[in-house]
């Protein structure tokens, strides 16, 4: 009966080609599946923690007046609640579920970088616990997860929480940076033969969009974090006022990265919807360039709309009315990709199980959370409704409503394959009834309050007509949703053992994941059915109708690329934007003459100049070295590339006496903004350069060793640009601050 | 002087302007004998972008009064009009004359998608260069030299996503890459722009009214200085960028168009799994 | 007619939410609580613009979930898996019906964005003048002055009924949001900067506002209210507080008096006549005129003031004003003075 077992490799097999069993196993693995599945059950951990701090929030505020929780401890809770549901679990689930499935769905052996992809899960739980340390150190954080400064700053927030946090959210970043990275690479350079990115599945193509989102975006928190953290240990002012900082800037570098968030925590769920529905409705995806050119769309434009997040800032008309309009453009392909789902499901022959319930779910309630998003980008109405729970109401539709549900569609899809057993349809049709009906009556009358004046982030109120009884409402909501998660953990559990087994393709879905065994061996694929359309099951099992060949037959785009450089190349990109931020705090606040040292009577513009010849002189001489090593040159490589060394050296020394110069002269870091913001900015980039010279001393080293006979090496082409770009960024930070005083 | 009789009054009728656009017109129509198709349409509307920018009262306020009409003059002759007239061009093999000699050097910056995207971006930056900036604005001759150079400046940026040469279009992942970037660098631009307390182009600060029009920019319009500063970046950053994205949506339905090599067929290398369909059931 | 259509809308959505919250009478006007605060409830030109236009956009939006409910559900209900059917003929899509979904939401964004822009210009004219009022927003309290008169006082604000008023809104600390929703839009206060809202009031009464961006352990007690009133009471209550108090107080008080001058309360509170400290903490003057204690937390009267006085950290948990471990007496007679003194 199963003849896939004949030719493939059964469980058993499988797991036997696993170096290493038991705990040590996975907690050395590199194998992608089992790194997903560890990124699932840290997160689930996560989201019980998350989910709890919440029912103790809904408790305090169940009723009037209520003294359950102090304001203080409140407070930290919903600092916790968002911070841990947005980096701890939303971000960390969707990428480990890409981490077991991207591979599989493009018919790869694993991820592009197996070790990297180690890193980037180690570093959740890192994170993690980094985060919740601060329980035990003096309090959790207590500003809120967007942290306002000034609200953040040492003054006001005096315990360790805050810096727990940044530490936390430095981590986090690092691990989902490195994921995207490894994301990207895998999925333009490990496709199978014959599957184009035109033919990519929409689940693959919306990670690979995300993954963009996830580079560019996060650099933006970094920075703000970093420099809040220097604030509070270095005694600077970048975000206190009363010192000359912006509080403003803080709300424009975290909503810079905070709205692409949005979409990072958006776009994989759609991503699910996307293969959920088809499959469940036994249709292909109505308008796949159009749901996949959307996607784009959202991306692209989620970059240039996060000051809606502040039109109670008072930036002015003017900027509120072109934020306004780049948000209300986004409702556009967000509004195409719904009805490419509703369409889907026309004509098809839908199959409701629990996984397709929980996508129908999803689409409404998205659209609810869409709909009250317009809302907030008609200015006037955010006005009014902005900071209270009518908004809280708003990103609970978006968030639960909308990604969380199609999490649990994804789950109730995606287990079958990653324990070969279905999980059970009588206890998923009790948890979806009961999330379905926890979920709107916990969020939905979140909006009545909002409009009756209820803020957010309160953690008692008067006693008002109507605001206990809704109040009350929205916490039995919770506790019902709180145990329709109990439910879904007890069928995980117990279908875990003792659910049908499931076979290789449980729904006939069409994509390659099924192709493989459940669990699927640890390479994944014996062998791949020849890929021409988007449905390569589809074509092999109904081979008398197959789909239209998508994008002519060669088995190949035109995308030869080398995943190091991929990789290398998506890096420097994210760290360019750390840089652009870097720099434009800078402008942002040399444009005004402040008192103490000023850029025209500390800096030399002359001596950094030679310095900077140094530095652009070693580009070239590695660019020679390069050359070199091409013509199998190897004394001449090594030469060249000590003189790349000591030219780099020559450069940081000259910043280093830079340094001990403006030392002297009574320049540091918290003298004024300028300082701040210099030494920021150079120091950022010195240290760059160490760890470019630390990278080309390995390489010298390597080549001594005769790593490089045969005359190629993906190791020294990453090195260099990397050292290419440092040296580009340079020739940037040195226009801004140096060239500029001389004009 | 009210809005509506600047609208009306405040038109500059440019011969060179007038005598470009027909120029445009006939050599574009000719080889058609004037019929009107697609082609026609996008040449006409690029032709009256570069009308409407160079003649309209935009043109009346960007000399000296409002830097936020400066700039939409820049991004129209830097980033509509050029890609109107391309997409108005029929598609044509590289000529002969870009085979060698100058040509074939101009035609190597062009293949040069480098060297073009730093002609777009660059142009972007370089006119707004304060010093540069304001030479502009009193300077004739650097008014027009600005103009000419954004105009060939802006062809030279599109060229590798919509020029007639179809051979050498970069490949459209290249090509959003290439928007999109180049999108980076006009936010970065425009965010500085908006943000910087300090005036870009110092000479709108004070601007000399000899129309009688400050008035009407300044208590109707509520255009003060800083707030047409900020009007000026926030069109380089928004509207600039959605250009670009409508150029990165372009080459996402030309690339998804497009139905590929159907002449090679090629089997994928691997036999084929015996899939069992029913299994699980 | 098509106001009348807003008015008559947000009139039964008003409605629907008093049955909600079994509200009657107490929404009319000039009969707002503290923090009870219904947005489609509004006495001024600006919350009337802001109301209708929400009222309007609701009903845009109420529309396209209805058709995306009506499409979900018609296929739900139509297109159910029959046993024995073979699989559903695939079908990849439909050009035009996808440039319908591009285009139409295009031009309903269209729509809605002219409305944006007008309802912006309406709901928040430009500031054109020298302010009327500064609200100045502290770890939780607000500081209200005066400029035209020098009055200064606290968590309360008079205006005269029927005037625009142009309010300057700053921080002392950390950025505090000022929300009065029956009234006017909201508007972050930002150490550093000054913002400006246009107030005015249709109708006299008292509306209720609160600090509408998290502020820390006490932004949930950082209530405040707007009394409008007629330009004769206004002025009537303008010039009470000019004044500087008369010095009789009861002989009850007469203790409470040496104790606010010898305990630390003039180190933080002003008290005009007495103690001219500013910007730490609410100005005193004219506490007995005010509706409540702790911004909010506690209705004023005398019994209460004793409770804030023994320990404000047990009312109000966080406040910057510690626990003074007043004996009962002193707590009293301090009660006693502050409440009696205009």
């Amino acid at each position: 009966m199963n003849a896939t077992a004949a030719v493939g490799h059964p469980v058993e097999a499988a797991l036997a080609d696993q170096p290493a069993r038991g705990l040590y196993g996975w907690i050395a693995t590199v194998d992608h599946k089992r790194i997903g599945i560890l990124y699932l059950l840290t997160t689930l951990v996560f989201f019980v923690l998350g989910g709890g701090e919440a029912l103790l929030m809904r408790i305090q505020l169940a009723r009037p007046n209520n003294t359950f929780l102090s304001p203080d401890a409140f407070d930290q809770m919903f600092t916790m609640h968002g911070t841990t549901m947005i980096f701890l679990v939303v971000m960390p689930t969707l990428i480990g579920l890409a981490n077991y499935l991207v591979p599989l769905m493009i018919g790869a052996r694993d991820m592009a970088f197996p070790r990297l992809n180690a890193l980037s899960f180690w570093l959740l739980p890192c994170g993690g616990l980094l985060l919740h340390f601060s329980l035990l150190a003096g309090g959790a954080p207590a500003v809120g997860w967007f942290s306002y400064a000034p609200l953040s700053e040492t003054p006001y927030a005096s315990t360790q929480g805050v810096d727990y946090w940044t530490l936390s959210l430095l981590v986090l970043g690092i691990g989902s940076v490195a994921a995207s990275i490894n994301l990207i690479a895998t999925i333009l350079t490990q496709r199978a033969p014959g599957l184009t990115i035109r033919r990519l599945p929409l689940f693959v193509w919306m990670i690979f969009v995300n993954s963009f989102l996830v580079i560019l975006a996060l650099p933006a928190l970094n920075a703000a974090i970093v420099m809040l953290f220097i604030d509070r240990h270095l005694g600077t002012h970048f975000f206190a006022p009363a010192n000359g900082g912006s509080a403003v800037l803080w709300q424009h570098f975290f909503w810079a990265f905070g709205h692409p968030e949005v979409y990072i925590m958006a776009l994989p769920a759609f991503g699910i919807i996307s293969e959920v529905v088809p499959v469940f409705a036994r249709r292909p995806i109505f308008g796949y360039e159009f749901v996949a050119g959307s996607t784009v769309a959202i991306a692209l434009l989620s970059f240039g709309v996060w000051a809606h997040h502040m039109f109670a800032v008072g930036l002015g008309h003017p900027m509120d009315l072109f934020f306004a309009a780049t948000s209300m453009m986004i409702a556009v392909p967000t509004g195409i990709k719904v009805f490419a789902w509703s369409a889907t499901l026309w004509g098809g022959a839908i199959r409701l199980t629990t996984a397709m319930l929980f996508a129908v779910a999803f689409l409404i309630q998205f659209t609810i959370g869409g709909l009250s998003g317009i809302t907030f980008a008609v200015v006037p109405i955010d006005w009014q409704v902005t900071g209270t729970y009518y908004l809280v109401a708003h990103f609970h539709y978006v968030l639960f409503g909308g990604t969380f549900f199609a999490i649990f569609a994804g789950i109730y899809y995606w287990f079958p394959k990653i324990t070969g057993r279905r999980l059970s349809e009588r206890l998923g049709k009790l948890n979806f009834w009961m999330a379905l009906i926890g979920f709107n009556t916990a969020f939905f009358v979140q909006h009545f309050l909002g409009l009756m004046g209820m803020a957010r982030r309160i953690y008692t109120y008067p006693n008002l007509p109507g605001w206990g009884l809704l109040n009350l409402i929205s916490t039995i909501g919770a506790f019902l949703l709180g145990a329709s998660v109990l439910v879904l953990l007890w069928n995980i559990l117990v279908s875990r053992r003792r659910g049908q087994p499931a076979g290789d393709n449980p729904w006939q879905a069409w994509t390659l994941e099924w192709a493989t065994t459940s669990p699927p061996p640890s390479h994944n694929f014996d062998c791949l059915p020849p890929i021409r359309s988007r449905r390569p099951l589809w074509d092999w099992a109904h081979p008398e109708n197959p789909d239209p060949v998508v994008g002519g037959a060669s088995a190949r785009d035109g995308f030869a690329l080398e995943k190091n450089r991929v990789g290398i190349a998506t890096f420097l990109i994210s760290e360019g934007c750390f840089f652009v931020m870097l720099i434009l705090a800078y402008l942002y606040y040399n444009n005004q003459v402040m008192p103490g040292p000023q850029p025209g009577n500390t800096l030399n513009p002359q001596r950094t100049g030679i310095y900077t010849l140094c530095l652009l002189a070693s580009s070239l001489t590695f660019w020679l070295a390069e050359k070199k090593l091409r013509s199998r040159n190897d004394s001449a490589f090594q030469w060249l590339l000590t003189l790349t060394i000591v030219l780099g050296s020559v450069f940081i020394f000259g910043q280093g006496r830079e340094y001990l110069h403006l030392y002297h002269a009574g320049t540091l870091v918290n003298s004024n903004l300028f300082a701040t913001t210099f030494f920021t900015l150079t120091g950022f980039h010195g240290l760059h350069v160490c760890v470019g010279l630390i990278g080309l001393l390995i390489i010298l080293g390597l080549a001594r060793a005769g790593d490089f006979k045969n005359g190629r090496s993906a190791a020294v082409k990453s090195i260099g640009l990397y050292w290419h770009f440092v040296d580009a960024v340079w020739l940037v930070v040195f226009s801004v601050v140096y060239l500029r005083l001389l004009l | 002087m009210t809005t509506q009789q600047l609208m009306l009054s405040a038109w500059n009728w440019n011969p060179w302007v007038l005598a470009i656009c027909l120029a445009v017109i006939l050599a574009g129509g000719w080889p058609s004998r004037f019929r009107f198709n697609r082609l026609a349409a996008w040449r006409l509307a690029g032709v009256s972008m570069f009308f409407f920018t160079l003649t309209s009262p935009v043109d009346a306020l960007a000399d000296g009064y409002l830097f936020s009409a400066h700039m939409l003059q820049h991004l129209l002759l830097l980033l509509v009009v050029p890609p109107l007239i391309l997409l108005g061009l029929p598609s044509a093999p590289v000529p002969n004359y870009f085979k060698r000699g100058p040509g074939k050097w101009l035609n190597g910056i062009l293949r040069q998608p480098v060297a073009t995207w730093s002609l777009g971006v660059g142009g972007m930056w370089l006119w707004h260069a304060p010093v540069l900036c304001n030479a502009a604005v009193t300077n004739g001759w650097v008014h027009c030299l600005q103009y000419v150079s954004l105009l060939l400046m802006g062809f030279a940026f599109w060229w590798p996503i919509i020029g007639p040469w179809r051979r050498q279009w970069l490949s459209p992942l290249a090509g959003m890459v290439y928007l999109f970037s180049a999108c980076l660098g006009c936010t970065v631009l425009g965010i500085i722009i908006t943000f910087a307390p300090v005036e870009v182009c110092s000479i709108y600060l004070h601007p000399v009214d000899r129309l009688d029009l400050l008035p009407l920019l300044q208590n109707q319009w509520g255009l003060t200085p800083a707030k047409d500063q900020q009007l000026g970046g926030l069109l380089m950053w928004v509207p600039a960028c959605l250009i670009y994205f409508c150029g990165i949506f372009g080459l996402f339905a030309r690339w998804h168009g497009d139905p590929g090599d159907e002449a090679v067929i090629s089997e994928s290398p691997t036999p084929n799994p015996p899939l069992n369909k029913a299994h699980g059931h | 007619m098509v106001y009348i259509q807003y008015d008559l809308l947000s009139g039964l959505f008003g409605q629907h939410l008093n049955r909600l919250a079994g509200v009657n009478s107490l929404w009319s006007k000039g009969n707002m609580s503290v923090g009870h605060i219904p947005i489609f409830q509004h006495f001024s030109p600006e919350t009337a613009s802001m109301a209708h236009l929400f009222t309007l956009v609701l009903l845009i939006c109420g529309i396209i979930l209805l058709v995306v409910i009506g499409i979900i559900g018609a296929g739900l209900i139509c297109f159910r898996e029959r046993p024995g059917a073979g699989e559903p003929r695939p079908y990849f899509g439909n050009r035009k019906l996808e440039l319908l979904w591009t285009l139409g939401p295009i031009l309903i964004v269209i729509w809605l964005f002219i409305l944006t822009a007008r309802g912006m210009h309406e709901s928040d004219p430009a500031a054109n003048r020298e302010p009327d009022l500064i609200v100045i927003g502290h770890q939780w309290w607000w500081e209200v002055r005066y400029p035209g008169s020098g009055v200064v006082t606290a968590n309360e604000i008079h205006f005269p009924v029927g005037q625009q008023w142009l309010v300057h809104l700053q921080s002392a600390d950390v950025i505090h949001n000022f929300w009065v929703p029956a009234l006017a839009r909201k508007m972050q206060m930002i150490p550093g900067m000054t913002n400006h809202i246009w107030l005015e009031a249709d109708a006299p009464g008292t509306y209720g506002g609160t600090c509408a961006e998290f502020c820390g352990a006490g932004h949930s007690w950082m209530h405040f209210s707007v009394i409008a009133e007629s330009p004769a009471a206004f002025a009537a209550w303008l010039h009470r507080q000019e004044g500087v108090p008369t010095n009789t107080v009861p002989e009850t008080a007469r203790d409470g008096r040496k104790l606010f001058q010898t305990l630390t309360c003039i180190n933080c509170h002003s008290l005009r006549g007495v103690s001219a400290t500013s910007g730490i903490a609410p100005d005193l003057t004219s506490l007995a005129d005010r509706k409540t204690v702790g911004a909010g937390v506690l209705s004023n009267t005398e019994t209460n003031l004793f409770r804030w006085l023994k320990n404000p950290q047990a009312i109000k948990r966080g406040c910057l004003m510690p626990d003074l471990k007043l004996t009962d007496a002193q707590a009293g007679s301090l009660a006693a003075y502050l409440e009696a003194r205009p």
